[in-house]
């Protein structure tokens, strides 16, 4: 009985002794390429840390000399740690951070390992070996505006946001500018939950503008929680129109998701790593939009637009400057079919743009360059209230 | 049969190390068994983490970069906890540290040198965790409640305060419209053994920490009142301790090592005040876990506080190589913690099975 009690722990221990040299044993062939991805959020977050990570599944799966590794639920201060341990011990050729929290930490990464590749997602920081990129949704908001304004019954129009950064403001303003656009009566009500992920936060918001009078909303955060809010007061027999956002959430809300915004970063995954590959990589700042089909417009990837709606947006009509007046159905799809051929066919942020100060922010024909856009910090005219900020 | 519960009259030393080693055995068990369930030989799961952690020299660098606040932290509750203050407050307790000392760092540090700046910085930290901690201590003593929901709420009211100042009045003008405070100037950063991030200002600091605790909470009539107000709160009445100064001197060090940590982390890892999640990842509450396996003794949290970063920075192992989700690391810890409590009751208690139908006496 005693002997066997010191058997078994000594058994263990030789079985981990031999089984030590199975995981350092992950050697590089010379033609394979090796990613390791960092995520801010769990995969199943079905927001950004997911649709990265479809995007990363579907570079796997067209180009097979890819070889990626993941690590989710990084926070900002880890970051440093988890890019060590993918460079030095997974031994991967290029490392793709995904928020805006790492960048610090991947340019001096870029730094301390000059012969391996970095990406950093949303930031502006480049080195030699440190590129950036990001897909922005900002025409998809415009577009879902643009509905949002033809189907309010109240008027009111609301918009959970995450964090009161530059590109919340921008998504807002496009949001409102699409709204204006459509019906110039509809305001547009922020509310701010200081989360990226944050359910019980976002549930909270979208009940709060319900109960202000709003019956339409979008929202950035990184679960379908607004959505259910939405669905339930449908159910109920109060129509809320809702936008999903970032992945194909429509499934959530069959009676209220209108249209949303997707991203998809396969495309943009595929080509990067390619390059890399080729060796005809440079570290220029990449930045998609509808035109390189990174933002699409929809709830799901099926329509862009919820059938259940499509009528609706048939019967309302809208007075344009350049197409004359025509149904918000055949509006949305005109001016979608136009961001697919580039932002200087048609851009929601072409002045004359004033802010909701009454301060002209763009003049009348120019349009904001990307360094505007990345910078934006006003809220347009139709956006009730100012940008928490001092 | 009939189950027997006894207290133990005598704790040896070493029967309480073996009650340790076999409660940490236990819960890898039942951890192995969660592995097992998600198809993951346990065996290279386990053996992976510690081989993530201990097994090369920068795993190690990084183990000990994550004991840093684990030890600062876990050794000021073994003295809270020993007088049975369940502070669960040292995560506010740290961000308010790092709230003091980057005021410090940012408004003063661009006229000081680095040896005036730095220990200006863990001053401030110390009283802003210090103020945390005495809030709940009067609360309990004066008005009864319960200090494990009071230091609970504080950590929220705490990030939420800090949130306010980072969107707010403190954000800084570098960064781009987003949220946080300007990068420390050169001087208030902490410096770092080369090639590492491990701080070892703060690391000393902790070491330090943990020694002079030890010593005053075995070695002191401050400890030994905190230890009877613990144990025995009628006798500590009838001796005449003042339970109020004694509860808001030990959460001043408690929650103040908290805040020495907030500090470390702020000046040695971020080099600014930003989101307060990405500032702590969660230290305040797993140094709760370093306290108790550390048998509330502070020299023993260096150890453990070692420990349990281990675990955390090999967590990351098992997540890459065998693509775990990154939840399996809080499960590991909690699970721990589990089972250290449980062991912890065996070790009070004899638990005797009769098997015979015979009773004896009256109960």
């Amino acid at each position: 009985m005693k002997t066997r009690f010191f058997v078994f722990p000594l058994l263990l221990f030789f079985l981990c002794l031999g089984l030590v040299p199975q995981m350092n044993g992950t050697a590089n062939a010379a033609d394979k390429l090796k990613a390791g991805f960092i995520y801010v959020g769990p995969v199943g977050d079905y927001g950004w840390s997911h649709a990265h990570d479809l995007g990363r599944l579907y570079a796997e799966k067209k180009l097979p000399w890819l070889e990626s590794v993941i690590v989710e639920s990084v926070p900002e201060s880890d970051s440093a740690r988890i890019i060590d341990r993918l460079i030095q011990q997974q031994k991967c050729d290029v490392v793709f951070t995904t928020s805006f929290g790492y960048m610090e930490d991947t340019v001096a990464a870029g730094s301390r390992y000059p012969d391996k590749k970095f990406m950093h997602c949303s930031g502006f920081k480049r080195l030699e070996n440190v590129g950036t990129y990001f897909g922005d949704l900002y025409q998809m908001y415009y577009l879902n505006g643009l509905m949002a304004g033809a189907l309010t019954k109240t008027n009111k129009i609301g918009y959970v946001a995450a964090f009161p950064i530059p590109e919340l403001i921008r998504h807002i303003d496009a949001y409102a500018l699409g709204i204006k656009a459509a019906n110039p009566k509809a305001e547009v009500h922020v509310k701010w939950i200081y989360a990226w992920y944050g359910p019980d936060k976002a549930k909270e918001a979208a009940e709060a503008l319900i109960a202000e009078g709003c019956d339409t909303l979008a929202f950035t955060e990184d679960t379908p929680a607004v959505i259910e809010v939405g669905q339930e007061h449908s159910e109920k027999g109060k129509q809320i129109y809702t936008f999903a956002h970032y992945s194909a959430m429509q499934p959530y809300g069959e009676d209220s998701v209108v249209s949303g915004q997707l991203m998809d970063w396969g495309g943009m995954y595929v080509k990067i790593l390619q390059d890399i590959y080729n060796d005809t990589w440079s570290n220029e700042d990449i930045w998609w939009l509808a035109k390189e089909k990174a933002a699409l417009l929809g709830g799901n990837f099926d329509a862009p637009i919820n059938p259940k709606f499509v009528d609706e947006l048939k019967a309302y009509k809208i007075d344009t400057p350049d197409l004359g007046s025509l149904s918000a159905y055949d509006l949305i799809m005109k001016r979608y079919d136009q961001m697919k051929q580039g932002v200087d066919v048609f851009d929601p942020f072409t002045g004359p743009i004033k802010d909701n100060k009454g301060k002209l922010r763009i003049k009348k024909g120019e349009r904001a360059s990307k360094g505007d856009l990345l910078s934006i910090m006003y809220y347009v005219d139709g956006v009730v209230g100012d940008i928490p900020t001092n | 049969m009939k189950i027997r519960i006894t207290d133990r009259d005598h704790i040896t030393g070493l029967r309480s190390l073996a009650a340790n080693i076999m409660s940490l055995a236990a819960g890898l068990l039942a951890i192995s068994l969660i592995f097992l369930l998600n198809k993951v030989n346990p065996i290279f799961a386990i053996s992976e983490i510690f081989s993530g952690s201990f097994g090369s020299m920068y795993g190690f660098k990084e183990t000990i970069t994550k004991a840093i606040p684990l030890i600062l932290i876990g050794s000021g509750l073994t003295l809270a906890f020993r007088a049975k203050f369940w502070n669960i407050g040292a995560e506010g307790q740290l961000l308010m540290g790092a709230v003091f000392s980057s005021w410090i760092g940012l408004n003063i540090g661009p006229h000081l040198p680095s040896y005036l700046i730095v220990p200006l910085m863990f001053l401030a930290g110390f009283i802003g965790g210090a103020l945390w901690g005495i809030i709940p201590a009067i609360l309990k003593i004066r008005y009864s409640i319960n200090e494990v929901i009071c230091t609970l709420m504080l950590n929220y009211i705490c990030a939420e305060f800090l949130t306010m100042l980072i969107v707010g009045p403190w954000k800084g003008k570098t960064r781009f419209g987003f949220p946080g405070t300007d990068n420390l100037p050169e001087s208030a950063i902490l410096g770092l053994i080369p090639g590492s991030r491990i701080h070892y200002a703060t690391l000393i600091l902790a070491l330090v920490s943990a020694v002079i605790l030890t010593i005053l909470i075995y070695k002191t009539r401050f400890g030994y009142e905190a230890r009877v107000v613990g144990e025995n709160p009628d006798a500590g009445k009838y001796a005449g301790i003042d339970f109020l100064k004694t509860s808001m001197i030990l959460m001043a060090i408690s929650g103040g090592l908290a805040g020495f940590a907030g500090v470390g982390e702020m000046a040695g890892i971020h080099k600014y005040l930003g989101y307060p999640a990405s500032l702590s990842s969660g230290y305040g509450f797993t140094a709760i876990i370093v306290a108790w396996l550390a048998k509330l003794n502070p020299l023993y949290a260096i150890f453990s506080g070692i420990f349990f970063a281990g675990i955390l920075v090999g967590g990351d192992a098992i997540q890459i190589s065998l693509g775990l989700p990154a939840a399996t690391v809080e499960i590991v810890n909690g699970t721990l913690l589990v089972f250290l409590i449980m062991g912890d009751y065996f070790l009070k208690h004899k638990v005797t099975i009769q098997f015979s139908k015979q009773t004896q006496g009256a109960s």
